[in-house]
């Protein structure tokens, strides 16, 4: 009986379902995840057309990433405002499947923009096997790793005006800076290593040399592949550890 | 190891946090509660009342002590003990954009009940807290008092072994209140055990079999209403209106009280004719009523706060 009980994602498919639930009765937030994404595709349309493919590649990749941000804030409004995560936690779901079933529940209630975007990339680009497999090769680990760091990021505070800035922050430093719009070539060279290191830009770099936008080394593809594995997966493995860990208050 | 649904010893618990003081919350709290009783939990705010529900439902370490639910220790073994219980949190919400029926029928899933058993569930405990021609609403439409009866049936409808109800029917109108009452009833009937806490003392009374007062982190007071009430020297509350020039000799009869020109005289029905003359022929107008736990509460509470002070 203890080993059904502690068993290890107990849950997770049920409550992936109800937080979709909660994110499609809120529609209008799932449409506005857009407007960065369409703002920056807009400038480049009109500064520089030709870059276009790169820029519909990073805004996938972009709104995968920032469905961290997602998670990060519904985690912790649940938390800290509805005080749900005790009604959860004090029962047989597992601590991981919470984090995770709210992570894949924000996912399908913000998959229907992405799949708008690979749509308009496929028809405006277009997109080969080879792109496409390191497309969602990429954006599963981008994904993964942004949630899971959201969550483990809304646990640290105690109310929720403190977290809407360091949320923006982070998501926007980290999707728009490095080069996931653009071009890494048009990166400093001496700081290819560190947008191959972090895990939208890691991605992008991948994409973008499937579709000749980008050279990549094979030691700078290795850097990219390993860093995404090793962030992504390890950031998760961390946020089940933490799940279980914050359960319990101190 | 015990069969007890709830066994807890000396538990205690200290809030420490880098910028303000530490704050002891609980200062050593022994308690039993049997299979299938019903037992409040009672004390000013901040006695420490939520935070003991929350160590006994694996939500908060404790500082000492230990508490076990039916044999497992909620510290070493919270995978056992969370299948066995529910709980109300204190000023919880259900999620703001479901429905009260998603809300109770995706956390039933969610604790792993079936479609079909989760359905009948959700429509039972809908059923009880009256909430049926809401149940469609997005709970963020709902009243503050509604969204709590959503919160208690989701709880409710889990059937779980043990619950903890932290003042759960804060905001609740008297026919809800009611309900509430009527549905922990019926589940400890058929063999949940509860956990609750209140400040309706009326509500202690009704629904409670046992109590507990707590009073700055310890138990002041473990007993049943009854015998709280003992506490007082008597079981009428005789009131005398613009009865002051009586006080003196009112005394006699058991503790009075001057409160508004109106003299308060707890005592015993023994006495109850004698005094009730004494009014008469002072042509003062006299009402009689037996007394209620807030009195007890307030009386026991307050000598401890006085001797503390
Ligand atoms: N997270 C916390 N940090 C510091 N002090 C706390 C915290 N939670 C509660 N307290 C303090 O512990 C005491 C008991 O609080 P609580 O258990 O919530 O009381 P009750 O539920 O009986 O009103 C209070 O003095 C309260 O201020
Ligand atoms: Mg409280």
């Amino acid at each position: 009986m203890a080993l059904t009980h502690s068993r290890l994602f107990r849950g997770t498919v049920a409550f992936s379902l109800t937080e979709l639930r909660v994110q499609l009765h809120e529609s209008t937030a799932v449409v506005t995840s857009l407007i960065v994404q369409v703002v920056l595709l807009l400038f480049v349309f009109i500064l520089a057309r030709d870059l276009l493919p790169v820029a519909l590649f990073g805004a996938i990749v972009f709104s995968m990433f920032g469905l961290g941000q997602r998670v990060q804030n519904e985690a912790a409004f649940v938390r800290i405002d509805h005080k749900l995560n005790e009604l959860y936690m004090a029962g047989p779901l597992a601590p991981e499947a919470y984090f995770l079933g709210m992570s894949l529940g924000v996912l399908g209630g913000y998959i229907a923009p992405v799949a708008v975007l690979v749509g308009v990339t496929l028809y405006v680009v277009g997109i080969s096997a080879t792109t496409a497999l390191v497309l969602l090769f990429g954006t599963s680990l981008v994904w993964l790793f942004a949630s899971s760091f959201g969550y483990i990021v809304s646990t640290l505070f105690r109310d929720m005006r403190t977290i809407w800035p360091y949320a923006s922050i982070f998501y926007n430093l980290f999707g728009v800076l490095p080069p996931v719009f653009y071009p890494l070539g048009f990166w400093p060279a001496s700081l290819t290593p560190v947008a191959l290191v972090l895990p939208p830009s890691a991605a992008t770099a991948l994409v973008q040399s499937t579709i000749g936008w980008a050279t990549l080394s094979p030691g700078e593809v290795a850097l990219a592949v390993g860093s995404l594995l090793v962030e992504g997966i390890g950031v998760f493995l961390f946020a089940i550890y933490w799940a279980r860990r914050t359960v319990r208050e101190n | 190891m015990t069969t007890e649904a709830l066994f807890a010893r000396d538990v205690r618990k200290t809030y420490t946090s880098r910028r303000a003081p530490p704050v002891e919350a609980l200062a050593g709290v022994s308690m039993v509660v049997h299979p299938g009783e019903r037992v409040a939990l009672l004390g000013r705010n901040g006695a420490g009342k939520t935070t003991f529900l929350k160590i006994a439902s694996t939500l908060l370490r404790p500082s000492g002590g230990t508490v076990e639910i039916f044999g497992h220790d909620v510290g070493s073994r919270p995978d056992d003990v969370r299948p066995l219980i529910a709980v109300v949190p204190q000023e919880g919400k259900p999620f703001f954009h479901l429905t009260p029926r998603e809300q109770v029928f995706t956390y039933l899933r969610a604790r792993g009940y079936d479609g079909r058993s989760a359905r009948a569930r959700t429509e039972d405990a809908l059923g009880q807290m009256g909430l049926q021609e809401v149940a469609d609403r997005l709970s963020i439409t709902l009243s503050g008092g509604q969204r709590q009866r959503t919160m208690v049936a989701t709880v409710i409808a889990t059937e779980a072994p043990v619950l903890f109800l932290d003042e759960p029917t804060i905001g609740m109108d008297p026919f809800a209140r009611r309900a509430v009452w009527e549905s922990l009833r019926t589940l400890t009937k058929r063999g949940s055990t509860i956990l609750l806490t209140t400040h309706y003392l009326d509500e202690a009374e009704a629904l409670s079999q046992r109590l507990y007062i707590i009073e700055r982190g310890r138990v002041l007071v473990d007993g049943t209403a009854a015998t709280l009430k003992q506490e007082l020297g008597g079981t009428l509350r005789v009131s005398i209106r613009g009865g002051g020039r009586l006080e003196a000799q009112a005394k006699e009869f058991g503790s009075v009280l001057l409160d508004d020109g109106t003299l308060h005289v707890i005592t015993t029905p023994e006495r109850l004719a004698e005094l009730i003359g004494l009014a008469v022929r002072e042509h003062l107008t006299t009402t009689v009523g037996p007394v209620t736990l807030e009195e007890a509460f307030l009386r026991v509470v307050g000598r401890s706060i006085d001797v503390e002070e």
